[in-house]
């Protein structure tokens, strides 16, 4: 790439003989990661939906389930609050929510024409959606943070410390890559704003109350435990709560082998980066196809 | 990517002198449109080119296919020396693009939107503040510069895209129907603007749907219809073509078909004189129109006819694109807003 930038400066033209400041690929990543964080603050319907939301889900499903929940907890997780338990779940909530806005955030280019005008300038293409991508898990980063010290001071307890805490953000991450990537094939793929918003808020409940995300497993009919197997929020909650609880929690795959907190930890994150791989490569593959310029 | 460079190289030394290098381009969507058809077009640098045909003739294909974002399917095309197909980000980075549908962030603010246009192409840290500052000054809005681009009116968004499009200082500058939806006094600066950096050598390719536009600003005109190139020449030489003056006649009631009839029939103008209906009356197109207007004028009383008005007038370029591609300019729709070049 460097050599196409480089032989710009032979454009014959008047403007050849001007000084030209050039892009660089890290110029290029770092505009556009400044962009969406810039538009991430200013949007309020991203602020809303992925902290506000998920805050309320905090406070209310502690609040109001408290109660009836620590029962079904009694006999699985013996002996944790709610708010223990329930802390991992909204966390992902968090990653889940913002990586809905993601796709989000590209359909609104395309409608407003700045799609067509990134892609007509001589940013680097991958730059562009590495920018982007990169502002979308920082602000999972940051919102997870305030989730987990939130959850903290609401009474949760985090067994694994400061440093387990950081771990959490990480699967948070690991978690949102194939949902940011789904996300954002839907969006191109439909290119219309609604579209998008219902095909991800359709989707975000059942994944939530469909999984461990809530209530154990065990505490919850046949059927949901089927469904719970098969969907991946199951694995990011699971992997969460390993890590806030400091032992093993999965039920929907037995694993012994690496012991203790591992036989969750592992698991899980073989399973996310699987899905994560496999949607990441659709996503990559729909968007080169969206933004070649062979005739469609 | 050497040997690439290599030959973008060569490319460049072959064809000095050209902006934009068009040869046999034709553009198949996949639903087998055919856009674009056999399309040759050569812009030699520092031309002020206009591109014109009706809705549909394929301007914005050829204009996207210039600026690398539609591959084409056949023929060769170089934009300031560069392949579009091996060398696309070299003619991104070489040219300004403004696309007729206005492409700005509604979430950033003005002066934001202008940086980011910066940034992408590379303007170099130390001109860029001062260049924010020109442009937004030029388009009008430094007044609102730090406000969000979401609460501006469409014009406004039209001319901060325009600033947006012009931040480089590229060779070459393509423009697709700028000025529509603009207020007079917003595309008066812009045509100043386009004549000042077209003088400073800055070669422009402009399409638009005002005639009067293309009229005023442009060096050569282009014609397309149908995907094809139908005449490609200077506005006076377009408008010469035409053959003759305009006469328009205003009749107050009747049955306008038969008057067309009479002044076929009167026999006072060449044979190859063309007479139209219009909604007033009737429209002659014919030479020395102005020396045999009265005898129409005559032929028409002595039929019954009431004439109320008579206009004899050179032929302007939308007599010429009717001439040529037999079509008015039907997204013409609002003419009222254009100032008349001949004022300025």
């Amino acid at each position: 790439m460097s050599s196409e930038t480089a032989a710009t400066g032979e454009s014959p033209g008047p403007g050849a003989d001007r000084p030209r400041g050039g892009n660089s690929l890290v110029g290029d990543l770092w505009t556009n990661f400044r962009r969406w964080n810039v538009k991430a603050v200013r949007n309020p319907f991203v602020l809303v939906s992925s902290l506000v939301q998920p805050i309320i889900f905090l406070v209310l499903f502690t609040q109001v389930f408290g109660r009836v929940a620590g029962g079904a907890l009694q006999g699985a997780s013996g002996g944790i609050s709610y708010e223990t338990y329930l802390l991992p779940a909204i966390a992902i909530q968090v990653s889940l929510a913002a990586a809905i806005t993601s796709g989000i955030g590209l359909v609104n280019d395309i409608e407003e024409g700045m799609f067509e005008k990134v892609l007509a300038s001589p940013m680097n293409r991958t730059a562009v959606f590495a920018g982007k991508t990169g502002a979308e898990l920082l602000r999972i980063v940051v919102q997870g943070s305030i989730i987990i010290v939130l959850g903290v001071a609401l009474g949760a307890t985090l067994a694994t410390g400061v440093l387990g805490g950081v771990a959490i953000l990480l699967v948070c991450v690991l978690f949102s890559l194939w949902f940011l990537a789904f996300s954002n094939a839907v969006a191109v793929v439909t290119r219309d704003q609604e579209s998008t918003i219902i095909a991800a808020n359709l989707l975000q409940f059942p994944l939530l109350f469909l999984s461990s995300a809530f209530l154990p497993l065990t505490a919850l009919p046949p059927w949901i435990r089927t469904v719970a197997r098969f969907n991946p929020v199951t694995y990011g909650v699971d992997a969460a709560r390993a890590l806030m609880l400091d032992r093993d929690v999965m039920t929907v795959i037995e694993v012994t082998r690496f012991g203790g907190i591992w036989d969750t930890l592992v698991p899980a994150v073989a399973v996310l980066v699987v899905l994560d791989l496999a949607f990441g490569a659709v996503a990559v593959y729909l968007l080169g196809r969206a933004t070649s310029s062979d005739v469609q | 990517m050497v040997s690439q460079q290599a030959q973008a190289g060569s490319v460049g030394s072959a064809d000095r002198g050209s902006a934009v290098a068009v040869e046999d381009l034709s553009l198949t969507y996949s639903d087998g449109t055919e856009a674009v058809r056999d399309l040759s077009l050569r812009v030699p640098e520092g031309e002020f080119f206009g591109f014109l045909g009706p809705n549909g003739a394929g301007k914005t294909t050829t204009i996207k296919v210039l600026a690398t974002l539609l591959k084409p399917t056949s023929g060769r095309v170089r934009v300031n020396g560069h392949d579009v197909v091996e060398s696309p980000r070299a003619v991104r980075a070489s040219i300004g693009y403004m696309a007729q549908e206005v492409g700005v962030d509604e979430e950033l603010t003005a002066r934001e939107n202008v940086r980011f246009a910066c940034d992408a192409y590379g303007v170099p840290r130390g001109e860029r503040e001062g260049r924010i500052e020109e442009l937004l000054d030029l388009v009008d809005l430094a007044d609102v510069a730090d406000k969000r681009a979401e609460g501006f009116s469409g014009g406004m968004q039209k001319r901060l895209d325009a600033a947006t499009a012009l931040v480089h200082d590229p060779p070459l500058v393509f423009l697709d129907e700028p000025t529509t939806g603009l207020d007079p006094k917003a595309r008066n600066r812009l045509w100043e603007y386009f004549q000042r950096i077209n003088e400073r050598g800055t070669t422009i390719f402009l399409t638009t749907q005002y005639l009067e536009e293309a009229d005023f600003l442009c060096d050569r005109l282009g014609v397309i219809a149908g995907g094809e190139l139908v005449a490609d020449d200077a506005p006076a030489a377009l408008k010469r073509r035409v053959g003759g003056e305009v006469l328009d006649v205003e009749l107050d009631a009747g049955d306008r078909k038969r008057a067309a009839d009479v002044a076929r029939e009167a026999r006072v103008f060449d044979a190859d004189a063309a007479v139209e209906v219009t909604d007033s009356g009737l429209r002659v197109t014919a030479r020395r129109a102005r020396e045999h207007g009265t005898d129409l004028l005559v032929a028409l009383r002595d039929a019954g006819f009431t004439v109320t008005g008579f206009d004899v007038r050179a032929p302007t370029l939308d007599d010429v694109f009717l001439a040529i591609t037999g079509e008015g300019v039907d997204d013409l729709d609002e003419p009222d807003a254009v100032p008349e070049g001949e004022d300025r």
